[in-house]
């Protein structure tokens, strides 16, 4: 909205006046007759505001309106359609236009549209000219009464038969609206110097026989006519229309007139023509008698202006996306700086420490590790003394036996955890009686078993080999002869210390 | 509006497209602002784990020496950790044999291996095999050897097996010769420094 600022032009054969408009503020330019002064003066107006687009309001007797029903097509057929509708209506006419106001609610559902235009316009072609050749983006040419029509929209009017009769300029224009939409208007006594004495109540209640005439208004309809006069000159009128019960009157002030278009109350008394004016201005064009070339320039500047728009628009998002990733990038650097700080704290915590630690070769977990395997080392060795207590006591059971030899290997740090014994020894004396020697071993054996600590014992060598897959040889002895060979055998045993 | 004059919309389109050079510009320079911090502020988080763990890794240290550097610096003193040092080794057993009132003894050293992985659980530990061979008069004078080599002994040392004989199958006779005859394997554990590891 707050490109939209725009130039209301309201052209009448006598004079043009101008209306520098903008949502919530207006500015009346001026008006210029229709002559040598006055267009220069609205030249010098209208350079000065290039690069506003212009609507031209336009307010003169010679109007045309016809109501026509025609078939519901869209696009470029009805395009086509109503181009040829309206040469067909208005010939040669130079300006005219179409409004599709309703669609018919039975039937086929055709379109119901006002035609309207401006038979002889040539008083416009001077004003038009200036447009022209300042490359004024026009936005389009529309009667007075579309822009009454909106007056009624913002006095909230809402009868079904609305007749509003306007005096500004010296002149009454009456229009007849069917539920808010334009049906007719005429305008009396505008293209004269002087001002005429008018009987408005004459001319409304012609107007209504017209309009019942050309069963544009229902017979039976009671017409309700609105009087907007700021000059007070209708005041008359409405006394004598309130005597006739066709009609029903309502008298607009200026007060209420001023809080409806929302413009100051002095402004209005001053320039009362502004208020068409100020209805429409802020309204999308319906009815638009304008031929396309002149609207040529229009349509760049709504290009133009899109364009920027879009320029802008994108401009700003783009700045908008950039600072919120930025401030994102500038919080997350806050955060970094954070953790910075409490990464040198740790590290300051980190390097005291580091400072107490002995300067030597192993790290701490391997001085750990060396002691521990030291504890184990030294304390898992097996006490020879009892291994070798174990052995004497088993022999000092077993008289009978000598002990050759004794070895024995330390597994302690291995899984078991024992010692290995090898035993070799011999039956003394011998007297060659081996079943008697192998009850000796075995009782020798029984004997190593039942010592705490013993495990396992086996006979790695036996005296004599008795099995039946090998070959046995030897020679029976004298009981009495001296030398009498030794029965030696070998044993294996695992020892465990027993600890308290 | 169907058909846009391009003509004479050469500087909205010029406007259009340096908006859009613009927009484009600053998203993907923000993108990569955004992009930039948030992977400084994961490796500076990073950094800071790590730095946390090493913080509580360095304590626990700290605990640990305290508890074991006395153990650790008698090791040093004893010459379990350091190079091996044969001819305190050999004093000792030649000390031991004397305190033993034994009879002198042969040894012979073998070069340092590195023990089994088992034991050695990734430290430096080497052994030394010394075997030991030296005659007896009685079984108990073998232990009090041993005692005595403990006693002894500047390192950690392990004996590893015995083999007690008679090497001429004499009957037993009370006499002061020494009939019997002791060999014995010792291993001698150090562990290497970091300078001299073992491979």
């Amino acid at each position: 909205m707050i490109l939209d600022h725009r130039l209301i032009l309201l052209a009448t054969p006598r004079q043009i006046g101008v209306l520098d408009w903008r949502p919530g503020r207006m500015h009346w330019l001026g008006e210029f007759p229709a002559d040598a002064s006055g267009l220069a003066a609205f030249r010098s107006i209208i350079v000065r505001h290039t690069h506003l687009p212009m609507l031209l309001v336009v307010d003169t007797v010679d109007e045309d309106y016809r109501s026509e029903v025609l078939p519901h097509v869209q696009g470029r057929a009805r395009d086509e359609m109503l181009a040829r509708k309206l040469r067909q209506v208005f010939r040669n006419t130079r300006f005219t236009g179409a409004w599709r106001q309703a669609r018919e609610t039975t039937g086929r559902r055709d379109d119901r549209y006002l035609l309207a235009a401006l038979p002889d316009a040539e008083w416009l072609t001077p004003w038009l000219s200036v447009l022209h050749r300042e490359r004024v983006p026009l936005a389009g040419i529309t009667p007075l009464a579309m822009a009454c029509q909106h007056l009624l929209e913002k006095l909230r009017e809402q009868s079904a038969h609305t007749l509003l009769a306007c005096r500004l300029n010296n002149s009454l224009r009456l229009s007849y609206y069917h539920n808010g939409l334009l049906r007719f208007s005429r305008l009396i006594g505008g293209d004269v110097p002087a001002p005429l004495p008018i009987n408005a109540a004459d001319e409304i209640a012609k107007t209504q026989l017209y309009l019942s005439g050309q069963r544009i208004l229902p017979r039976e309809a009671r017409l309700h006519v609105l009087l907007l006069d700021p000059s007070g000159q209708l005041d008359s009128a409405q006394a004598q229309l309130n005597a006739d019960p066709a009609f029903s009157t309502r008298r607009i002030d200026m007060p209420s007139l001023a809080r409806a278009l929302r413009i100051p109350d002095d402004f209005l008394a001053a320039t009362p023509e502004v208020a068409p004016l100020a209805a429409i201005a802020g309204e999308s064009l319906k009815l638009n008698l304008a031929p396309p070339e002149l609207l040529q320039h229009h349509s760049e500047f709504r290009w133009r202006r899109g364009l920027h728009a879009a320029a802008g628009i994108l401009a700003l998002l783009g700045l908008g996306v950039t600072a919120a990733y930025w401030l994102h990038a500038r919080d997350l650097d806050e955060r970094t700086r954070l953790l910075t700080w409490q990464y040198q704290q740790l590290d300051a915590r980190y390097q005291t420490i580091v400072r107490t630690f002995p300067t030597q070769a192993m790290p701490p977990e391997q001085i750990v590790q060396t002691v521990k395997l030291a504890r184990r080392l030294d304390q898992t060795q097996t006490d020879t003394a009892a291994l070798l207590a174990t052995v004497g006591q088993s022999l000092l059971a077993m008289p009978g036996i000598a002990l050759d030899s004794l070895s024995w290997t330390d597994e302690t740090l291995a899984a078991d955890g024992e010692i290995q014994v090898s035993l070799d020894a011999g039956l003394s004396p011998f007297d060659g009686n081996y079943r008697v020697a192998m009850q000796h071993i075995e009782d020798f054996m029984h004997t190593l078993q039942a010592m705490p600590g013993v495990q396992a014992v086996t006979l790695r060598s036996s005296p004599v080999n008795a099995d039946s897959s090998s070959t046995l040889s030897g020679k029976t002895l004298n009981a009495e002869a001296s030398d009498a060979p030794a029965a030696r055998f070998g044993l294996s045993l695992r020892f465990r210390e027993v600890r308290p | 509006m169907t058909h846009p004059p391009f003509a004479v919309l050469k500087l909205p389109l010029l406007l259009l497209l340096a908006a859009l050079l613009l927009a484009a510009g600053g998203l993907l320079w923000g993108q990569r602002e955004a992009k930039e911090a948030a992977t400084a502020l994961q490796r500076q988080q990073t950094a800071l784990n790590q730095a946390r763990q090493q913080l509580d890794r360095s304590s626990q240290q700290q605990q640990l020496i305290a508890t074991h550097l006395g153990d650790y610096q008698a090791l040093v003193s004893r010459g379990f950790i350091g190079p091996e040092d044969r001819l305190a080794w050999i004093e000792a057993v030649q000390l031991a044999n004397r305190d033993a009132r034994l009879y002198g003894l042969n040894y012979r050293l073998m070069p340092r291996t590195a023990s089994p992985s088992a034991l050695a659980q990734d430290l430096p530990l080497g052994q030394t095999r010394m075997t030991l061979t030296f005659p007896l008069l009685v079984e108990t004078d073998l232990t009090r050897f041993l005692g005595a080599l403990k006693a002894r002994a500047p390192g950690v040392l392990r004996i590893q097996g015995c083999r007690l004989s008679r090497p001429d199958h004499a009957p037993f006779e009370a006499s002061s010769q020494p009939h019997l005859q002791a060999e014995c394997d010792l291993l001698w554990f150090t562990v290497a420094t970091e300078s001299r590891a073992l491979k």
